[in-house]
């Protein structure tokens, strides 16, 4: 990509940056002082949304290094946020073990997870290979509810507030703060990876694996390490889940909410660090506010017999990502990059 | 034994029907390459149509039914037209997820329309059980098979001989090269799309006479998935086997496994076999090799 | 360069959606008296994949708000303005709403389903903000906390219908055998946990356990090995549909004779009737908490004018009924709540407004709920605010009922050792 007239680089290490203009430096701080400043100017409902969008951001990041990356098409996410949920539930509340084990642990185990279920992989590709990570999810799913001395069956399960030491995330505003960490962190540690030999591997693995493994990738090694990757912040992720919702079953974790996942990071854009977050936000943003203002809102306004205006939901929100695709099929990432590029030549076009 | 036959019985039946939704994902599949999420809704919405010409408005079958046929047809022209057509070139992903958004404007359209959301249509079938061998299977499972083997035949003999079946194929094969041969792609995507839409319905009406007409019918759409996949995506007999195959594996499994393991296990069965097969034939049982060049 | 034009269009008409949408609401939300008026949050899964429940459920807990508020003069002469969302039946969703109700200053909450609650119920518990769910499991209030049933759960339809078997309809001697099918989900296992704690006590092995999906179109595979164990009675604990599809495989398989069959309340409706055909369905014996359509109570006659005047189609749907009783309560409890500390504390919110209408609200309840459900009364220890129930039989296609209302006993099912934790 061209960079605004006048800003050059002169050693390899500016080159590579990722924020390079002092300009990109006071809109980056201003953005995390706006961020994190959040639970100043926002009421307790809005931070439970901003924490829902923080959650399923970490989920939707690590899928998007399985799918956007490495071009393994998994459609079982939920199911892997499952294992990370219960395993943070089994190990701070059976095991009474601190949060950060928990939390740690739910990555790992969720890891481990993706990895088994990873393995056809490398025989199996594209849609094909969803029926694998399909097949993950119920397995999953039914796993939990029938392993009920562990994991609480159909009963369901209670989760601690997370807490470090003697700091505990009780209120929705510190839950905000630990939450919106990690989705930093894990966005950061995307948006470096994908630059490594590591996600370059994957590119190449992605747009050709054929040619990519004549060039000395080990396949297998790749596609297995994506898998891990991916399931490791989907299982960061569930945990951070559970504790925020404090008890949870297994339908939480529905096929529909996988699919969902892969609706998001495609309306966001594949393969860009940038695309999850535009998805998760306009998504959930969309699922909340449909609901929350426009179907009462409706109700109040026409007389018409209560309940009428709830089919609004469904409609609008698939007409959203029906608009979404129509106007731009390379998600909202690719929008924003044609943006800047315009931005950055303005007033001249070329 | 009469056990082991009942199982058999009833797990071919229930394949079948499974098989006939299938084959309305395989149509598309076989044009455009497109996973039609949608799929589930579109058996709801056919079935609350026909609910509505039957039940509501009180037409005889002979004019209700053919209204649904060329409802669906209308239906899937109209997704082709104005939601898949300008996604043409674009990558395949987006236009899967296109199909997401359609199945939630489809369930948002039905409940607007029907939002009592449960209904049972007037029984199509007789209902005396047929019994043969000491094994029972009610008429409804065999009405869905017949009509599923006929779906298939004629599916089957269209793709094969008909021009524009040949021409579906082909554009499976290679759009670019069709394209130059001037067959037009979009009137082929158009196409597949209404017949897919008339399979759904076709689908929808039975599944709904057995079980009746409720948000249910989509997540048996969504079974149709795994179906599709062990017999391969582009394969009309991958389909009616698969869908026996996995009907057996769920009757067979839960009929002897259950007491072994946890209940329920009969749905977790058809999937290990799946990722079993897919080990040993990563295209389906019947789904064509593609073999890569760089 | 056209498509441009209509992004930026679909920007700006999104953008000013999510700007213009809180005002525009938020200016309609004020009524003729503002701030004077009691808040409530009503949740229902209208929508997905429990709409078959939910939708009903939720036109009648808005119709019946309607009626307590034109006609009754709402709560102790306060308005009631309901913040009523569609769940979707999607947990995430529920989770937020909660909040928002309690951002929104909501005195209490209500839920249609189980699960709905058991995703609200810890965030509930936690802001001490109290909960009333329509249809309940023992995990929702064992141990009981904030979180309240409006009627008994799936495991007191189990223990009734037992009781009823044991003592009207089995003749044989010795134990008789129950096999159980249930819904893979609380629903189903509700009743499960019921007959754990409670087969022995009252003579009953239980001989097997089998469970199917929400989707199910069969299940001749279980019933096949359920009637080769020839159990003397089959207990399905299921919603309408798969309901239906069991019984009409039982039917084809020759299981209707000589079983007793057993549902429980989330099975036993007009949609079963339907789905399933009257022949299928003579005889059996189903558990329900609430009367029947155009039974002689006194709150009918409104309901049925009300139901008749916006939502024909739900007439003969006995969700409706518990919605609509649900509704009742919520207003009983709120004219308590005012009657007791004043609307002026319940005006402040917070949690000492949520303890006030827990105390002097839910716990002084000693309303007949127009004759629609049991009495609902609470008792100490006890979260369930109705416990009757009564057993009724299908007809000729006309759900009957064959016993007065029957009292479920508590079971307390936190000391058994394999209750989830």
């Amino acid at each position: 990509m061209g960079l605004p007239s006048g800003t050059r680089n002169y050693t390899y290490a500016q080159d590579m940056a990722i924020l390079r203009t002092r300009t990109h430096w006071a809109l980056f701080i201003g953005f995390l002082v706006l961020l994190f400043g959040a639970p100043l100017y926002l009421s307790g409902y809005w931070l439970g949304v901003a924490n829902l969008i923080g959650i399923t951001l970490i989920a939707a990041t690590g899928l998007n290094l399985l799918v956007g990356y490495c071009g393994q098409l998994s459609i079982g996410h939920a199911g892997f946020i499952a294992v990370g949920a219960y395993t943070t539930a089994i190990f701070t509340n059976r095991l009474e073990l601190p949060f950060l084990v928990g939390l740690i642990g739910a990555g790992v185990v969720a890891g481990i997870v993706g990895l088994i279920f990873g393995i056809p992989s490398v025989r199996v590709k594209g849609f094909y290979l969803a029926i694998t990570t399909i097949a993950a999810q119920f397995i999953i799913i039914w796993v939990i509810n029938h392993w009920s001395s562990v994991t609480g069956g159909f009963v369901g399960i209670k989760v601690p507030y997370a807490s470090i030491g003697p700091l505990v995330f009780r209120s929705e505003s510190s839950q905000f703060y630990l939450i919106f960490t990690i989705a930093v962190i894990c966005t950061f540690f995307a948006k470096n990876l994908a630059r490594t030999r590591v996600g370059r591997a994957f590119i190449a693995v992605r747009d050709n694996d054929l040619a990519a493994e004549v060039m000395g990738i080990n396949l297998f090694y790749y596609k297995l390490l994506a898998f891990f990757i991916g399931c490791f912040m989907a299982g960061i992720a569930g945990a951070l889940l559970a504790h925020w919702v404090g008890f949870m079953n297994a339908e939480h974790f529905s096929l529909t909410e996988s699919i969902l996942y892969i609706g998001m990071i495609i309306i966001g854009g594949l393969g860009t660090t940038l695309g999850p977050i535009l998805g998760v936000v306009v998504i959930r943003l969309l699922q909340q506010v449909l609901t929350i203002q426009l179907v009462p809102f409706l109700e109040e306004s026409l007389p018409l017999p209560s309940g009428f205006a709830t089919g609004v939901t469904p409609m609008l929100f698939g007409l959203a990502i029906i608009l979404f695709l129509i106007l731009e099929p390379r998600g909202l990432a690719h929008r924003w990059m044609l943006f800047k590029s315009a931005y950055r030549l303005w007033p001249f076009s070329y | 034994m009469a056990e082991l036959l009942q199982y058999l019985t009833s797990g071919l039946a229930v394949g079948m029907v499974y098989a006939l939704v299938a084959l309305g994902f395989v149509l598309i599949w076989k044009s455009s390459s497109v996973a039609n999420l949608a799929l589930g809704q579109l058996v709801l919405l056919s079935s609350w149509f026909t609910y509505g010409m039957l039940v509501q408005a009180k037409f005889p079958a002979w004019l209700g039914f053919p209204l649904v046929v060329l409802f669906a047809l209308a239906l899937g022209w109209i997704i082709e037209r104005f939601i898949l057509r300008p996604l043409i070139a674009q990558p395949i992903l987006s236009l899967i997820t296109v199909t997401l958004g359609v199945a939630y404007f489809i369930e948002g359209v039905v409940s607007f329309i029907w939002p009592w959301s449960v209904a049972a249509l007037p029984r199509l079938f007789p209902t005396e059980p047929i019994r043969f061998a000491g094994a029972v299977v009610s008429q409804e499972y065999l009405w869905v098979t017949f009509i599923s083997l006929v779906v298939f035949g004629l599916l089957t003999i269209f793709f094969k001989y008909h021009k524009m079946g040949i021409a579906m194929r082909a554009t499976a094969d290679d759009q670019l090269a069709v394209q130059a041969c001037g067959i037009p792609v979009t009137v082929i995507f158009s196409r597949s799309w209404m017949f897919a839409c008339v399979v759904a319905a076709v689908g929808g009406v039975l599944i709904s006479s057995i079980g009746g007409i409720t948000y249910g019918l989509v997540e048996t759409g969504l079974k149709a998935f795994s179906v599709v996949i062990l017999g391969g995506l582009d394969s009309f007999l991958g389909a009616i086997i698969a869908g026996p195959i996995i009907g057996l594996a769920e009757s067979l499994g839960g009929g002897y496994l259950t007491p072994l393991t946890w209940a329920g296990v009969k749905d977790i069965i058809p999937f290990i076999i799946i990722i079993i097969v897919m080990l040993i034939k990563p295209y389906g049982l019947f789904g064509e090799t593609r073999i890569e060049r760089i | 360069m056209k498509r441009k034009k209509i992004l930026v269009l679909a920007v700006v008409c999104l953008a000013l959606l999510l700007v213009v949408l809180p005002f525009a609401s938020a200016c309609a939300a004020k009524g003729p008296k503002p701030g004077q008026e009691l808040k409530i949050g009503m949740m229902t899964p209208t929508t997905g994949p429990a709409a078959e429940k939910g939708s009903p459920m939720g036109h009648a807990n808005l119709d019946a708000m309607e009626y307590v508020n034109t006609e009754l003069g709402g709560a102790g002469g306060y308005p009631i303005k309901v913040l009523w969302y569609d769940s979707g039946y999607d947990a995430a969703k529920v989770a937020t709403f909660v909040k928002r109700f309690i951002d929104e200053g909501a005195l209490l909450f209500t839920v249609a389903s189980s699960a709905e609650m058991s995703w609200a119920m810890e965030l509930a518990n936690r802001a001490e903000f109290p909960g009333l769910a329509s249809f309940t499991a023992p995990s929702l209030y064992r141990p009981p906390k904030h979180i309240y049933g409006q009627m008994p759960d799936y495991g007191d339809d189990w223990t009734a219908f037992a009781n009823y078997y044991m003592k009207n309809v089995w003749k044989g001697t010795g134990r008789p055998k129950m096999a159980l099918e249930l819904l893979n989900n609380p629903t189903g296992y509700g009743a499960r946990d019921a007959a754990k704690a409670m087969a022995d006590k009252l003579g009953i092995d239980i001989i097997s356990t089998d469970e199917h999906t929400a989707t199910t179109i069969s299940e001749m595979d279980a019933l096949t090995r359920i009637k080769a164990a020839k159990p003397d009675v089959l207990y399905i604990s299921s919603t309408p549909k798969p309901t239906a599809v069991i019984l009409k495989n039982a039917r084809d398989l020759g299981l209707l004779t000589g079983t007793t069959i057993g549902l429980g309340h989330a099975g036993i409706t007009k949609a079963l009737v339907d789905i399933a055909g009257v022949d299928v369905v003579e005889g059996v014996y189903g558990v329900f908490p609430t009367v029947n359509w155009d039974d002689n109570v006194p709150g009918m006659a409104k309901m049925t004018e009300y139901v008749k005047k916006l939502h024909p189609n739900d007439y003969g749907n006995m969700d409706y009924i518990t919605s609509w009783a649900q509704s009742l309560i919520v207003a009983e409890i709120l004219k308590n709540a005012v009657k007791n500390v004043g609307y002026d504390k319940l005006a402040k919110g917070g949690v000492e407004a949520y303890q006030a209408i827990e105390t002097q609200g839910i716990q002084k309840l000693n309303y007949d709920v127009a004759g629609l459900h049991g009495p609902a009364i609470y008792t100490q220890g006890d979260n369930r605010l109705s416990k009757s129930v009564r057993v009724f039989q299908i007809r000729k296609g006309v759900i009957t009922p064959v016993t007065n209302w029957l009292e479920a006993p508590m079971i307390k099912y936190e000391d058994f050792p394999w209750f989830g934790k």
